[in-house]
């Protein structure tokens, strides 16, 4: 009963924040719609390109409208002393942060939803192959990386800075996904693996597995390992939030 | 059983020691009020006793419970204004108390909550636009949604204009005669001698002196000034007095008698005692009575140090 409480209340504010919208909506959406859709009108057989680089952009959805959007809107929740006002209701912590946690994660799905299904209408890009797995992915990477931003306040000493600590991951989870197109071939192999370990990564790899060719059984190995990559990271993010989340700001 | 029982609390922040081994308690239905200074640790005392802070060393006991350890059960069953917690800007208030009403099993209606707050007229303004005593009211109104045991208010009145402290006074005398147990802090002296059965002073962290409200002020001094008449000498009076300007002071233990005794000590020389007041024992003069010693004490420290 509680966990839909607080559920429904930070849904409310993330419509109402009209601060953050511009980055944790309106950012992450145009380029997953507007990229795409360029690339269709500018090159020679476009819809592949469009496919290929609208695959790349749903890392930008998962670490702007998960990540960063919960980031920012707790460490001010912190900052405001109103973690410390929920935390004197009867709600436990764990119904606190969970209902932020699966409140952001939906709103990240219906972003991603919406642009599959306008770059579908605008640029030609199919539908996917495998909803199921895009699905479970979609959820997944969101509930893992809107989970990550939770642990990641910890390491942010005030609201104000919650975004510029937050936005290098943006553009790193962009770059490493093939959302800025190809530039990652250009950057060291070495740094290649680093980059498919990212959570945004292994959640973009499946995805691109659920548009292509294939069949139960491919998918199914496609998404093996990705699986595996974003346990460890909720595995992570856990621990981190059990040692180290605040809920106050320190004063010291 | 007391409602509250603490034991030998301490917290310390860093090598601050903001709570130093106090030991108190509460019984059910009473209304208790820790008093201090600035910074003696009373809101470090209530965070304490809420379970948002863990103690040093010590036990609390809320309604018999640990409220750290049992935290969802303390927390069905108390209502908790802190000193500062933030709100919501954009909601409204009345959008606030619905919401916190989805948190709060079986809660008073909003419209109830509000009323008792007396912030129905602000229902439909934003929080954002609440005065600094009008948020204190919607504060008041969420700590009372759940219809809780024990209450906890840190400051509760607080920038409220006189009348709304006259409410919030009534309504805290009206929950404690229907068995609520409230334990607050104010630095308005009057409003704990209006309100507490028992009372603790604490200053650095120590308490100084407690118990029962009429008791401890029982067993405080009265005192009667009065303006020194320019023709007589401070030793001819018949009572012992201070004197700091033209203003004289003589404390006893009944002022009324000691009143008495002087005006006929006066009317006997054809004098007057202009600006005569007499005053019993107030929480006040206790609570300055305290200070200054508090004061002399440190300023002994200090000059030894400064020697050492
Ligand atoms: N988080 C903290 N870190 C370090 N020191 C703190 C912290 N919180 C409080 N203090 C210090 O502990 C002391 C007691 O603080 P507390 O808030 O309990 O006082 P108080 O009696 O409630 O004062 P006031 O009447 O001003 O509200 C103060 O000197 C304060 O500076
Ligand atoms: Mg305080």
């Amino acid at each position: 009963m509680s966990l839909t409480a607080t559920y429904k209340l930070s849904a409310r504010l993330f419509w109402r924040d009209k601060g953050m919208l511009p980055a944790s909506v309106i950012t992450p959406l145009g380029l997953a719609i507007g990229m795409p859709t360029l690339m269709r009108n500018v090159t020679a057989g476009g819809v592949t390109a469009a496919a290929q680089m609208f695959v790349g952009t749903l890392a930008l959805i998962l670490s702007g409208t998960a990540f960063l959007n919960i980031t920012v809107a707790l460490t001010m929740r912190r900052d405001q002393l109103l973690l410390k006002r929920l935390r004197a209701t009867r709600l436990t912590d764990r119904q606190i942060l969970l209902g932020e946690v699966a409140s952001t994660a939906t709103q990240t799905v219906i972003v991603m939803v919406i642009s599959a299904v306008a770059v579908h209408l605008l640029a030609d890009v199919p539908l996917p192959r495998d909803p199921v797995l895009f699905a479970v992915f979609a959820v997944a990477g969101a509930a893992v990386m809107a989970t990550l931003g939770v642990a990641w306040t910890a390491a942010i000493p005030r609201g104000e800075l919650a975004a510029p600590m937050t936005l290098p991951f943006f553009f790193l989870a962009g770059l490493a996904s093939g959302a800025m197109g190809p530039i990652v071939d250009l950057l060291p192999s070495w740094l290649h693996p680093f980059f498919a370990a990212l959570p945004t990564s292994a959640v973009v790899d499946v995805v691109r597995a659920s548009y292509g060719p294939g069949t139960l059984g491919s998918d199914l190995a496609a998404a093996a390992v990705p699986a595996l990559v974003l346990a460890v990271w909720a595995g992570v993010a856990l621990l981190s939030i059990r040692r180290w989340f605040r809920w106050e700001t320190r004063k010291s | 059983m007391a409602a509250i029982q603490v034991n030998h609390l301490s917290k310390s922040y860093g090598s601050f020691q903001a709570v130093d081994d106090i030991s108190f308690e509460v019984e059910a239905g009473a209304v208790f009020a820790l008093l201090g200074r600035n910074g003696a640790g009373k809101t470090t005392t209530i965070e304490l006793l809420t379970g948002f802070r863990r103690p040093d060393a010590g036990t609390v006991r809320v309604l018999g419970l640990d409220p750290i350890r049992d935290r969802a059960q303390v927390r069905g069953n108390v209502g908790i204004m802190l000193q500062e917690a933030g709100f919501f800007p954009d909601l409204t208030a009345g959008q606030t108390v619905e919401i916190w009403r989805d948190f709060t099993p079986a809660a008073r209606p909003a419209s109830e909550a509000l009323e008792l707050a007396g912030l129905t007229a602000k229902a439909k303004t934003k929080v954002r636009q609440l005065s600094g005593g009008e948020k204190r009211r919607l504060d008041l109104a969420l700590a009372l949604l759940g219809r809780p045991d024990v209450l906890f208010l840190d400051e509760p009145t607080t920038g409220m204009d006189p009348e709304a402290r006259r409410d919030v006074w009534e309504v805290v005398r009206d929950l404690a005669a229907r068995g609520t147990t409230v334990l607050l802090t104010t630095h308005y002296l009057e409003e704990a001698q209006q309100l507490a059965t028992n009372l603790a002073i604490m200053d650095r962290g120590e308490i100084v002196v407690g118990g029962d409200m009429a008791e401890t002020l029982a067993a405080r001094v009265g005192r009667v000034s009065f303006e020194l008449p320019s023709v007589v000498q401070p030793g001819e009076l018949p009572l012992p007095a201070t004197v700091r300007g033209k203003v004289a002071v003589v404390q006893a233990a009944d002022p009324d008698l000691a009143a008495q005794t002087l005006l006929s000590w006066a009317s006997e020389r054809g004098l007057r005692l202009r600006g005569l007041e007499v005053r019993t024992a107030s929480l006040e003069d206790l609570f300055l009575e305290l200070a200054h010693n508090g004061e002399t004490a440190q300023n002994s420290t200090t000059t030894r140090d400064a020697r050492a």
